[in-house]
């Protein structure tokens, strides 16, 4: 964008002013402070040659090991503690073009060579960058928000807007809190309090709302890439829903920060998880699953991993490490290995891009739970605790799976559509060293069309020992194969029959297989029903939603480097581990998600709450106290208000105890955001883009705000909760996705007047509306929506069948508030828009287009039939051209 | 023509150099005088975000000057969808029709993976005769007679590699230059980079026929991470031609002109008590929405065009139809619109049935785009569009010279397995050298063995015709500059005049 790119050059100018400024005041011994004044200069002139991607002359200055190693003419270009000695001083000075650096870019100036030049002869010491380090507890005594700002304010001359009206501020609080403008009763009641905590029980009242989470939940599925479909060419349905339920009930309990952290990374290794534990580790099955015929489950597996590591560390870290795949960071100290030490935290799971999306979470009916006791009882009370839990999680998920394509050696068969087995009369295939360990029985997930087929098992080659045997019959099932329990692991081959079949056709199709010990008390009364009662949950097909689980020992998936970040080419084996330029693991943590997720919500990690803090600020303010708010590297923007950031960073961790509820209230609380958000030409000037905050926050609502607002001023709006995604009104047409099938069918019975939030978003063809304004297709995590102003905007608030519904639902209210009295009627139409009194000003031109309207309307009955799809109304039609008006108004598509 | 783009670019800047000087203009245009003449001189979009409100004193669709003079204006890419053979239409290999149901040799098969073959296929000759055309002599199928009288108009790339063999993945990398979702399209590259001519049309303009759009979804002609603003606007033949550009039954024109009138005035009081620089920008993206109701129907009703151009093209109003959106692409172009996207659904020969079968259904797929893209070339050139207007035509990757055997199996049709390792585009106009070929593949149409091309070869043919130097069209992102061509890309200066 160009005026990004304008305000980050004019940024990086007042830095570099700030600096010029604080040299200019202090004699050449002052010390230099790496962060702010080595740092900058390094990042723009040299590290592009000398850095991650490039070492020139085997000259790096990314890390101090390296920049002060020998470089490629045999000795170090930095001597720390003497400059005039030093390569890469003599060379700033340099008049010969071959050798002056920046090589080919104009000479460094003098301010900046001056820099560089106090800080080798200082030593040429490395500092941390400010948001490495782990936030301390503020300094200032008696501080809270508005201390920060003010300093601020004041240091640049500025006076502080007064509070907005209690009007304008209900709706800002109710809006930013809910997503929703405030109840017609509660706005009363907010007006006719005069107390002192009037508007703090408003606070309270809101963050207490059921829509706290729906509007909270509708920013973070951005961030964790939910969608209901799997994505790429196929682009699937995925019941993914609970995991939307999951995160809104999670804002809505005040679940704590670092716990709603680690359910989501790690739920499934929690001791016992619960149901929801697990439903909340959807948060990495959010990634994409390629159902393409003929693509490589392991190519798209790898894909999905990367994702992880990238989200993961985007949006709890405020990271970008992606570049880190191929090299060392170009700009921040992250070594190449340190991708891959990540991803070792990540890369053991059981899910492998299939088709099915295993491992899922079972959701047994009551039916089917009782069956599951009945079976954890006796398997209890045969063997032990240890089992019972073995037999609970089995029936959770049927994991560990193998799939089809583990299977190799294919004769007379292959892999159908990369995906299932497919073995023709007399055909086999091989399980290389498939881990059999002793147990007795496999289940196998197949299905065909005829009967008359049969699977033999052989070990060790086509010709070894006959270890188990099955008839196939018609029909589509997971059955139980008796085998012989070899101990360790075995080349396994499967050999398929059917000889009633022609040629070509396969015997049957096979998804997956797993190996299973009996169950225990084999032989005594009662195990043949139990083992029914086992058969018959496998084989039940229960709603599920895919989560992660881990792999167990013997399915261990290590984790390579990719050399240059081709997934193909593998070098290294890496364990799991987190960069050392961050705070260390902690001492007991388990080395996997768990273990991940605990030193991301350690107090010590210097990014987990600055991240969050940020994010909050954002959707209040409009802008982050650090901009960049997905990057709090070196190349991202320095904070606006440090201190501030730290300040509600600790507090967030120590003071709220990672209480989002509490975080919110602390800053709705500050003056700063009560502040009326009238600007002026002179504080335009001055500070456009409002981060000092002298005046309060003005600007467009998100998407889903912009729909739920309207449905909810004209009355439209369901508010029922959670559930399967909704399909509200979209033009014909918008799905043709390949092979699919799928249809959008308009959901009734006022499901299509739900929150945005519970709108059925497929990937390859998210809903229109919602990304006109700026909506995530969420096929990746997406940390800021950069905020646009197009026609197509105003297309969709004057035209959309959804807003012109709306428009005429808020005409029926405007009529029947104002009868035939057409100002009254537009009074209460702006009212219930904007919850105060309409201006003379802006009332007479309503009222104008109210009589422009009014005149066609009455020479043409038809068309006000057609406009209000209630009979010739002309009054009424009239009602619903303002209105239609009034929803396109700027003020009311912005949060003042 | 570039020299007119600079100047262009060059004057808007300057218009809009004093940002007070610019507010004032808007501020007294509105209201006081009729919409029409206001439109002149505020049109800007504005994409706030980051800052939430920095003053917007460029419209980030302006027409911008790129980095060297442009050889086009315009670009219409057409995409085959489902990826034509190669084989059937402009790489002749009459040593193929030698080994026409031979055994693959083994040395083919070795260390490769294919979508849908598996063991050993065997060897598919062409299916179509060829006859050498024009005075540069290139080999075009009786599939494209109307075409192979423009050979000497167009360069043939006969030796274009992708990495990808999955259409979702291929797709991708042929418009985003990766195959994983979330970089933006090569036309929101462009628009992002020179802005658009025509304030009331899209700067890129997306078409799709064949019943379906690609298989990788809208993300073809997406924006990525650049601003939403810079993604595609699908054109539609049915239904509304842009989304919600119709009005609501029963409103009329003047209706919806009065009534947005109301609003901006409205508008205009809130922007004098706030001073919110978003206020004015939204009061003109108003009122260019209400002008692009009034043009865009205009420009996507192909029913008044004259019948000898009806002839030409094949066209029939009213239906969605690869010819109709040759039509269409034709008069965006012509008003001005920067990239023309259009998909044409329906390549994938696969064999397996009669649809998909390289001498039935691909054949017939042939027969209509044959004469519409024909058309397209010869009225571009007669109203002196060619010279300004890069015509691109390809799919995401070939078909392979072994008949496909999905399975193992024999298929019931002829068909061809996807194929990454060489394929047929070409271009055409705008500094395109005229009547080239360049690469060359083996004498059985597996392997490119000269004059080899990769996507981001092509990508970066595109920019260099636009005025770009593609290393140097990027947009910070995650802590990095990304562009179109990522780490690659060369231009392929054998076919640029």
């Amino acid at each position: 964008m160009y005026y990004y790119s304008t305000y980050r050059a004019v940024l990086c100018a007042c830095v570099f002013m700030m600096a010029a400024a604080q040299f200019a005041g202090c004699s050449s011994r002052r010390q230099v402070d790496y962060s702010s004044e080595v740092k900058p200069i390094l990042n723009k002139h040299c590290i592009s040659c000398h850095g991650g991607v490039k070492q020139s002359g085997g000259f790096s200055v990314l890390f101090r090991e390296e920049a002060l190693g020998n470089t490629k003419s045999g000795h170090p270009a930095i001597i720390p503690g003497d400059a005039g000695r030093s390569e890469f001083i003599r060379r700033l000075h340099s008049k010969d073009p071959k050798e002056r650096m920046p090589y080919k870019s104009a000479p460094l100036s003098k301010e900046e060579i001056s820099i560089l030049t106090r800080w080798v002869e200082q030593g040429a010491q490395w500092g941390e960058h400010w948001a490495y380090v782990a936030p301390a507890a503020p300094k200032e005594k008696e501080a809270g928000i508005d201390f920060y700002i003010n300093e601020k304010l004041e240091e640049e001359n500025l006076g502080a807007a007064p509070a907005a009206d209690k009007v304008t501020l209900l709706r800002r609080l109710s809006l930013d809190l809910t997503g929703l403008p405030p109840a017609d009763n509660m706005m009363a009641a907010f007006l006719a309090d005069n107390s002192a905590g009037a508007y703090e029980k408003m606070v309270d009242t809101l963050l207490a709302s059921r829509h706290y989470g729906e509007r909270w939940a509708a920013m973070w599925l951005d961030l964790a890439r939910f969608a209901d479909s799997k994505g790429y060419e196929k682009d699937a349905k995925r019941e993914a829903w609970r995991y939307r339920d999951w995160v809104i009930s999670a804002f809505n309990k005040d679940m704590p920060y670092n716990r709603f952290t680690v359910e989501q990374l790690a739920g499934d290794l929690l001791p016992d998880p619960t149901d929801d534990q697990m439903i909340a580790t959807a948060f990495h099955r959010n990634t994409m699953n390629n159902d393409e015929g003929g693509t490589q489950d392991e190519e798209f597996r790898t894909a999905a991993v990367i994702d992880r590591v990238n989200t993961t560390m985007e949006v709890f870290q405020g990271t970008t490490i992606a570049c880190v795949q191929c090299h060392a960071h170009p700009y921040d100290p992250f070594h190449f290995e340190d991708y891959y030490k990540l991803m070792a935290f990540l890369n053991n799971t059981r899910d492998e891009d299939t088709p099915g999306e295993y491992p899922t979470l079972r959701l047994y009916d009551s039916i089917g739970r009782r069956q599951v006791d009945t079976v954890a009882a006796w398997v209890a009370g045969h063997a032990g605790k240890d089992e019972e839990k073995e037999i609970r999680d089995f029936l959770r998920t049927l994991e560990p799976k193998i799939h089809a394509h583990d299977h190799d050696s294919f004769v007379n068969g292959e892999l159908a559509d990369t995906k299932y087995l497919s073995i023709r009369n007399g055909g086999s295939c091989r399980l290389k060293d498939a881990p059999v360990n002793g147990r007795g029985n496999l289940l196998m997930f197949y299905w065909t069309r005829n009967d008359g087929g049969s699977m033999e098992i052989r070990a060790n080659s086509l010709t070894g020992p006959v270890i188990g045997r099955t008839r196939l019959e018609k029909g589509r099932g997971i059955i139980n194969v008796p085998i012989e329990p070899l101990e360790g692991r075995h080349n396994l081959f499967f050999v398929f029959r059917n000889s009633s079949l022609e040629p070509l056709q396969s015997v049957c199709a096979v998804e997956w297989m797993a190996f299973r010990e009996d169950l225990p008390g084999k032989g005594e009364p009662g195990y043949r029903t139990v083992e029914t009662a086992f058969m018959k949950l496998v084989n039940a097909a229960p709603e599920s939603v895919p989560v992660m689980v881990e792999n167990p020992g013997e399915m261990f998936r290590p984790t390579h480097v990719f050399e240059r970040g081709n997934w193909l080419v593998k070098g290294e084996q890496m364990q799991p581990d987190v960069p050392a330029s961050l705070n260390p693991f902690p001492a007991n943590a388990p080395r996997n998600r768990l273990g991940l997720a605990l030193w991301m919500t350690s107090k010590e990690n210097p990014l987990t709450a600055r991240v969050m803090v940020n994010r909050f600020w954002e959707q209040l303010f409009g802008t982050g106290i650090v901009e960049t708010q997905e990057d709090f590297g070196t190349q991202g923007f320095l904070p606006s208000h440090p201190a501030l950031l730290d300040y509600l960073a600790y507090r967030f961790m120590n003071t709220h105890g990672w209480s989002m509820k509490a975080l919110l209230k602390e800053m709705v609380m500050s003056a700063a955001y009560r502040r009326d958000s009238r600007s002026s030409p002179e504080l335009q000037e001055k500070d456009p883009a409002n981060r000092l905050l002298a005046r309060g926050p003005r600007f467009r609502l998100t998407a889903e705000q912009v729909r739920d607002q309207a449905l909810a001023v004209s009355g439209l709006l369901s508010e029922r909760m959670y559930g399967a995604s909704v399909m509200p009104y979209q033009p014909e047409g918008i799905w043709q996705a390949v092979y699919s099938g799928q249809a959008w069918k308009t959901s009734e019975d006022g499901n299509q007047y739900r929150r945005a939030v519970y709108t059925y978003i497929r990937r390859t063809s998210p809903y229109p509306s919602l990304v006109t304004f700026d909506g995530s297709s969420r096929e990746v995590c997406l940390q800021r929506r950069i905020r646009t102003n197009t026609p197509l905007q105003a297309l969709v608030t004057l035209n959309d069948p959804v807003f012109v519904e709306a428009a005429r639902h808020l005409a029926l209210k405007m009529k029947t508030s104002g009868g035939a009295n057409k100002a009254a009627c537009i009074r209460a139409g702006y009212k219930a828009a904007m919850f105060k009194d309409i201006d003379p000003a802006r009332l007479g031109i309503l009222e104008k287009l109210y009589a422009q309207a009014q005149a066609k309307y009455s020479k043409a009955p038809k068309d006000a039939a057609a406009l209000v799809q209630a009979g010739e109304d002309a009054h009424l039609a009239a009602l619903t051209v303002v209105a239609n008006a009034i929803l396109n108004l700027d003020e009311f598509l912005s949060k003042s | 023509m570039s020299a007119k783009l600079i100047k262009e670019a060059n004057e808007q800047a300057a218009r809009y150099f004093s940002r007070r000087h610019f507010l004032q203009n808007c501020v007294t245009g509105l209201g006081a005088t009729a919409l029409t003449s206001l439109l002149g001189g505020c049109n800007l979009f504005s994409s706030s975000g980051n800052g939430g409100g920095m003053p917007q004193s460029l419209n980030p669709l302006d027409p911008k000057a790129p980095h060297f003079p442009a050889r086009a204006r315009s670009v219409i890419y057409l995409h085959m969808a489902g990826a034509p053979s190669q084989l059937e239409m402009f790489d002749y290999k009459p040593e193929l029709q030698k080994l026409h149901n031979q055994l693959c040799p083994q040395s083919l098969l070795e260390g490769k993976k294919f979508a849908f073959i598996r063991g050993v296929p065997k060897m598919l000759g062409p299916q179509a005769n060829f006859k050498q055309h024009g005075q540069s002599g290139a080999w075009v199928s009786d599939y494209m007679p109307h075409f192979a009288g423009m050979v000497d108009e167009v360069s043939f790339l006969k030796a274009v590699q992708t990495d990808q063999f999955n259409h979702g993945p291929a797709q991708l990398f042929m418009h985003t230059g990766s195959a994983r979702l979330g970089r933006p399209s090569t036309g929101a590259w462009v628009t992002y980079g020179l802005g658009s001519e025509n304030s009331n049309l899209p700067g890129f303009v997306v078409l799709t026929s064949g019943g379906k759009t690609p298989d990788a979804g809208k993300s073809v002609w997406g924006s990525g991470f650049l601003p939403s603003v810079y993604q595609g606007v699908q054109c539609r033949s049915k239904g509304d031609p842009v989304l919600y550009i119709t009005d609501p039954d029963g409103m009329d024109r003047d209706l919806r002109y009065q009534s947005i009138q109301a609003i901006n005035e409205v508008n205009k009081l809130e922007y004098e008590a706030f001073s919110d620089p978003e206020t004015l920008s939204r009061i003109s993206q108003y009122e260019l929405a209400y002008k692009m109701q009034i043009s865009v129907p205009g420009v996507m009703d192909i029913s008044s065009e004259p019948a000898y151009i009806h002839e030409l093209y094949g066209t029939q109003p009213g239906k969605e139809s690869f010819a109709n959106n040759c039509l269409l692409a034709r008069k965006l172009v012509e008003k001005g619109v920067r990239f023309v996207q259009l998909f044409d659904w329906g390549w994938d020969a696969h064999g397996t049935d009669e649809h998909t079968a390289v001498d039935l259904g691909m054949r017939n797929k042939c027969r209509e785009i044959d004469k519409s893209i024909t058309a397209l070339l010869l009225d571009l050139k007669q109203r002196g569009l060619l010279d300004e207007t890069l015509v691109v035509w390809g799919g995401e990757f070939g078909r392979t010279p072994m008949q496909e055997n999905r399975e193992g199996k024999e298929m019931p049709f002829l068909g061809r397995d996807h194929h990454a390792e060489a394929f047929t585009m070409w271009m055409a106009g705008a500094g395109i050298r005229k009547g080239v070929t360049w690469g060359e593949t083996d004498e059985i149409g597996f392997s490119a063995v000269k004059g080899q091309v990769a996507v981001h070869d092509i990508h970066a043919t595109i920019l260099q015709q636009l005025g770009f130097d593609h290393e140097k069209l990027t947009y910070h992102f995650q802590g990095r500059p990304f562009r179109l061509t990522d780490v690659g890309g060369h231009v392929i200066k054998e076919i640029i005049s």
